[in-house]
């Protein structure tokens, strides 16, 4: 695990040593971390055990091993800890004949609210939904449905939110509303755990991270410091031009490259650790080989080289 | 409307709506699907049809023919798949959707949970089952005694399978397959092989209810009238506790 940033002061989740297996399968093994107030991102590629973690952060499964405390009590034993706690559960079914209005405000009766009338009402208006909408859930796109599981997450007025994957779905302007409703409920002092398999909406979401994959901690800690952490190795970068010699000989000229391979006639493979030199150089050295640039093209910005290079791959 | 997130409503002193109530509502209106309820009624339609043909075409000894027309449509094929098809499904449906999560994630003690989907089992499958059995009981020309008998033994039995059918939902994937299997396998055939065997099925218990009130010889029925009432009784309670056990245990997706 690649520590970056110093430790969670007013530990609102702690976990420790836990790992869950089923039958032969190893879901989650050996996390140990704390998630203080605020937003923390959840990040790993899918299938790396953000949503099993999440079971065991609500208390929906036990742990094969080790423990899991939020605000102090056990999720798994303790039933009025539900009341501090919201979650937007990844499946997309709800209770398909009520609606949007009755599935919320039947959330906040079950949560005792005083007034789930207007609970619900308040909830739907923060994921801009209509309460008076009388159309049932199984009429509902799938966007709609997300924001729907986020508002019976809400309605409560939880401490400690879980949202798994929340942005699933959603179309661009309501992804911004999102990521700025979670910002917000962060800056409002609850404690938000939002899982992502996607590098650049965890960076809107918060500064702190929980890199996940395999099932085992890889990373912990803030997003720019995993980020810078990231920046120092090389980074790979394709280039197709009509001169692929003439291109990586200018690239090694300019000192712009520690390694350049030419693949063929038309494309080189490139290694920099200073990816802005380089964007500037590629053009420098283009126009002075008489060269034409098709494509430049980094290969390791993705998630999963991320990934593969935070756990050592 | 500008609802911001540190705004949410004050609490108030309004009277606030009943949790048992709600989640009683909410299984209703979750299982009791059009489909599920024409289905059934259509099962008891069809009961009470035969009953007729029976009171209409066959004179003789009309308490015995009756008895034997409940006790082989009715306990052993409508009541059981009435209660199995709505009892399984109060949370067998929301275990396989996945939607179970929602009730669970609550401060709701597991015993309401479990009392609510019981009742709203009762509630639809009740009067689904029993009334139709009676009417077609009181069709056969049994008279009195066998509607008495027809009453009482539907009605216990009606409360042993929604504990049974209930917990079944919440243990296994596909409980509609398993309740089958036990009402057409075990109480059908493994039961009317082994003395022990007998003792686990439900259907031993109505048949002997009704034949220890009309005094028609019934297979599977040599347990006496209070046993018959008290096991049964007793078989629906462990269902519903295990079922509170298992929500207290379960893991839940």
């Amino acid at each position: 695990m690649i520590p970056v940033g110093g430790a969670v002061p007013d530990a609102v989740i702690e976990v420790d040593g836990v790992s869950k297996w089923f039958k032969d399968v190893v879901a989650v093994s050996d996390i140990t971390c704390s998630i203080g107030w605020g937003v923390t991102a959840l990040l790993g590629p899918n299938g790396a055990g953000k949503s099993t973690l999440f079971r065991l952060l609500c208390g929906l499964t036990t742990p094969s091993h080790g423990t899991v405390r939020v605000l102090g009590s056990d999720a798994r034993r303790d039933v009025g800890l539900a009341r501090h706690i919201g979650l937007v559960p990844q499946q997309e079914t709800l209770f398909e004949p009520l609606t949007a209005f009755q599935f919320v405000r039947l959330a906040g009766v079950l949560h005792r609210v005083a007034d789930a009338d207007a609970s619900a009402r308040w909830a739907l208006g923060i994921v801009e939904l209509d309460p008076g909408d009388p159309r049932p859930l199984t009429t509902y796109s799938k966007g709609m449905r997300q924001r729907v599981k986020v508002a019976q997450a809400l309605v409560h007025d939880p401490e400690v939110l879980f949202l798994d994957e929340p942005l699933t779905g959603l179309d661009p302007r309501q992804r911004l509303h999102m990521i700025d409703t979670i910002q917000r409920l962060g800056n409002a002092g609850k404690c938000v755990v939002v899982s992502s398999h996607v590098l650049e909406e965890v960076e809107r979401f918060s500064a702190r991270v929980l890199v996940i994959v395999k099932g085992r901690l890889a990373a912990e800690g803030d997003y720019h410091a995993i980020r810078d952490l990231m920046d120092d190795r090389p980074h790979r970068i394709s280039v197709r031009t009509d001169d692929a010699r003439g291109v990586a000989t200018g690239l090694m000229a300019h000192a712009a490259a520690v390694g350049v391979e030419v693949l063929d006639t038309t494309t080189v493979l490139v290694e920099t650790t200073d990816v802005t030199r380089f964007r500037h150089v590629i053009a420098v050295v283009a126009r002075e080989c008489d060269a034409r640039l098709y494509e430049v093209n980094p290969l390791d910005d993705d998630l999963e080289s991320v990934f593969r290079y935070l756990v050592g791959g | 409307m500008d609802p911001t997130i540190t705004n949410a409503p004050a609490p108030t002193t309004g009277r606030t709506p009943s949790v048992f109530f709600t989640l009683y509502k909410l299984f209703l209106r979750t299982q009791v699907t059009r489909t599920r309820v024409i289905s059934l009624v259509s099962l008891g339609v069809v009961g009470m049809l035969v009953a007729w043909g029976l009171g209409t075409t066959l004179r003789a000894n009309p308490l015995v023919r009756g008895t034997d027309f409940v006790n082989l449509y009715g306990l052993s094929l409508l009541v059981p798949i009435v209660v199995l098809v709505f009892a399984s499904s109060m949370f067998g449906d929301l275990r396989d959707d996945n939607t179970l999560v929602y009730l669970w994630l609550r401060p709701v003690s597991r015993i309401k949970l479990a009392l609510a989907a019981a009742l709203a089992s009762l509630t639809v499958s009740w009067p689904l089952a029993v009334p139709p059995l009676v009417i077609g009981a009181a069709l056969t020309g049994g008279g009195p005694t066998l509607v008495r008998a027809t009453l009482l033994s539907a009605t216990v039995v009606t409360v042993a399978y929604t504990g049974i059918f209930l917990a079944l939902g919440l243990r296994v994937k596909r409980p509609l397959v398993w309740g089958l299997l036990y009402v057409f396998i075990w109480e059908g055939f493994i039961a009317r092989g082994s003395f022990t065997a007998a003792k686990g099925a439900i259907r031993a218990y109505g048949s002997s209810i009704l034949s220890s009130i009309t005094g028609r010889t019934l297979v599977l029925a040599d347990i006496s009238l209070s046993w018959s009432i008290v096991v049964p009784l007793v078989a629906g309670v462990v269902g519903l506790a295990y079922t509170v056990l298992r929500l207290r245990r379960q893991d839940v997706a």
